[in-house]
């Protein structure tokens, strides 16, 4: 397995503040791999060192084979980037946007205009391509810097969270384009995000960071498995002496005003369930946000 | 020493550069006629208006002419200012153009070369409009006259880059006051309106010292064909303090850019 990017006690201060604290990870050749935390947590730091924007305080890091201290140019030639706030020019219209960022990229001449129609296609925005990025909406905007990191046909994609802010259909609509582009090219995909469902959805395997370390790694599934029982009962509006109760097989969690009861197994919870039918209790698989937070509240 | 001037790109500067003419081509009615309407205005002030209050000749020419290069170099420069102050400051913190440039293998110092690269054609842009402006109004009889391009390019040079270093330091908006309030004074210690030699010693000192002094200078020169020996001294000092502000710039625009 060849690896696409290689971090070896990575550490980002910035005076003297720690940004990112001696964190080791491989992201595998054609996967997509998530980076999750909550904010502040050191997944944009960790981006911008890959893309070569923020010189490392210690540690190494390769992309590619190539040194990020070392070849930046020959690094920024074979990623795209998606940063977490978009930053299309809003002197130019959508087109353009793609036109004259081609250029620093030094793409063939005769290829650019096929290639941006292209994918204004891929992102459905062909009959907007004369249109003023400031009359977009999110989604739009958000699927245009898609498209612009794409243009050069990068090998890897470092998206800081992709969706952050967009509603649920716009999310999906955006998570399927991914998972098209991953279908047709072995793009390796980095993602940072603090959504969940996102990371579990997409990734082939994941990092939890917080406050710039890794708290816990691997495949999605498995650190559900591993670190949470299989079902969640979420009940809110739950008094102290209601909610309190032992059993052996249930663990029980609060946050705000919602308690939150974990078990292997739906039975266990049932009673629990018929007992407070009155607060709309909620049954549902345990996802990564339980693990997240279980995580961050330690 | 490794210079950042190393680091440039050409071709990475020219597509920065490219990115800001295609944004001036769109615009370029409103861009333009602020170039041609202020130097009209400047020159009916200070030719007609001032000029007829002053009988005599100054530095051996009337005032009209004395001060044609004053008008032609300040509304170049200024310019070339207001591009790299408010104009580099709004693409790179609001408009997070830079941000998105540096995504791409454009390096920092390419990215700082192309804009000042830009600041100076702006400036040569305005020039090529106002010096025929000036050659209407009688106050450019040289054949050198297409000359003055030259210390006009090298004071965009100079300002242009000094002026992106500032902005790459500057983290609010409003501290660019400063900054203006000391370039429009010691502007007009430069030679633009009236000659330096009539200041009093210490000032002219100063006057001297400041590059701006130099820029005009040579630019009268050139409008008028009357070039001294001090005229050559002015282009080497141009000539290093247009390569250090440059320098400075490319570095300062790394630091800021590149945390
Ligand atoms: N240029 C900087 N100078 C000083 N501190 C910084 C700088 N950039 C980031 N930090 C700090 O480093 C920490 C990590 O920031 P980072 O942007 O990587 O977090 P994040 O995980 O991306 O958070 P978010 O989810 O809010 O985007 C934060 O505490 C932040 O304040
Ligand atoms: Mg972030």
């Amino acid at each position: 397995m060849n690896h696409a990017v290689e971090a070896r006690n990575l550490i980002k201060r910035y005076r003297n503040f720690t940004a990112v604290d001696n964190i080791s990870f491989d992201v595998v050749e054609g996967e997509t791999f998530s980076i999750l935390g909550e904010n502040g947590a050191g997944k944009s730091t960790t981006m911008r060192m890959i893309a070569c924007r923020s010189p490392l305080s210690g540690g190494s890091l390769k992309v590619g084979n190539f040194d990020v201290m070392k070849n930046g140019r020959e690094i920024r030639s074979m990623i795209g980037i998606v940063p977490q706030e978009n930053n299309l020019d809003p002197d130019l219209n959508v087109k353009e946007n793609l036109l004259v960022y081609s250029r620093y990229f030094r793409l063939p001449k005769h290829s650019i205009d096929k290639r941006c129609d292209e994918l204004l296609d891929f992102i459905r925005l062909s009959d907007k391509k004369d249109a003023k990025v400031d009359h977009l909406s999110g989604g739009m905007k958000r699927r245009l810097v898609i498209a612009r990191a794409l243009l050069h046909k990068p090998k890897i994609l470092l998206l800081d969270e992709p969706t952050t802010g967009l509603d649920p259909n716009v999310r999906l609509e955006i998570w399927e384009k991914l998972e098209e582009l991953r279908s047709v090219s072995k793009l390796t995909t980095i993602l940072s995000t603090h959504y969940m469902d996102e990371a579990e959805k997409l990734s082939n395997r994941l990092v939890i960071l917080s406050d710039g370390k890794i708290i816990s790694d691997g495949v999605p599934r498995e650190i559900i498995q591993s670190n949470v029982k299989k079902y969640a009962l979420e009940i809110r509006g739950l008094n102290a002496a209601e909610a309190s109760f032992n059993h052996p097989k249930i663990i029980m969690q609060k946050r705000g005003s919602t308690h939150i009861y974990f078990a292997d197994s739906m039975e266990v919870l049932t009673p629990l369930l018929q007992r407070f039918a009155a607060k709309q209790p909620i049954l549902r698989p345990s996802n990564l946000e339980d693990v997240f937070l279980q995580f961050v509240k330690n | 020493m490794h210079l950042g001037l190393h680091n440039i790109h050409i071709s990475d500067a020219l597509s920065v550069w490219r990115r800001n003419l295609k944004v001036y081509l769109r615009l370029w009615k409103t861009e333009l006629i602020a170039p041609v309407i202020e130097p009209v205005f400047t020159f009916f002030a200070f030719g007609f208006g001032v000029g007829a209050l002053i009988g005599s000749n100054v530095s051996g020419m009337s005032y009209l002419s004395f001060v044609g290069a004053g008008v032609l170099a300040f509304t170049v420069l200024m310019r070339t200012v207001f591009e790299m102050t408010y104009g580099a400051y709004f693409r790179m913190v609001y408009q997070s153009t830079y941000d998105a440039i540096l995504a791409t293998p454009v390096n920092a110092e390419s990215l700082a070369a192309g804009e000042i690269f830009w600041a100076i054609s702006k400036g040569v842009i305005d020039s090529l409009f106002i010096l025929p402006l000036i050659v209407i109004f009688g106050s450019a009889e040289s054949f050198y006259t297409i000359l003055a391009i030259i210390p006009l390019i090298l004071g965009c040079l100079y300002l242009g880059g000094f002026a992106l270093g500032v902005t790459a330091h500057i983290f609010d908006i409003d501290n660019f006051n400063i900054f203006f309030a000391l370039f429009f004074s010691t502007i007009f210690l430069c030679g633009a309106w009236f000659p330096v030699d009539i200041l009093p010693f210490w000032l002219q000192i100063i006057a001297y010292l400041l590059p701006t002094t130099a820029v005009i200078d040579l630019t009268r020169a050139c409008l008028s064909g009357n070039f001294y020996a001090r005229h050559l001294y002015e282009l080497i000092y141009l000539l290093v303090v247009s390569f250090l502000a440059f320098e400075w710039a490319l570095r300062s625009i790394r630091r800021r850019m590149v945390v």
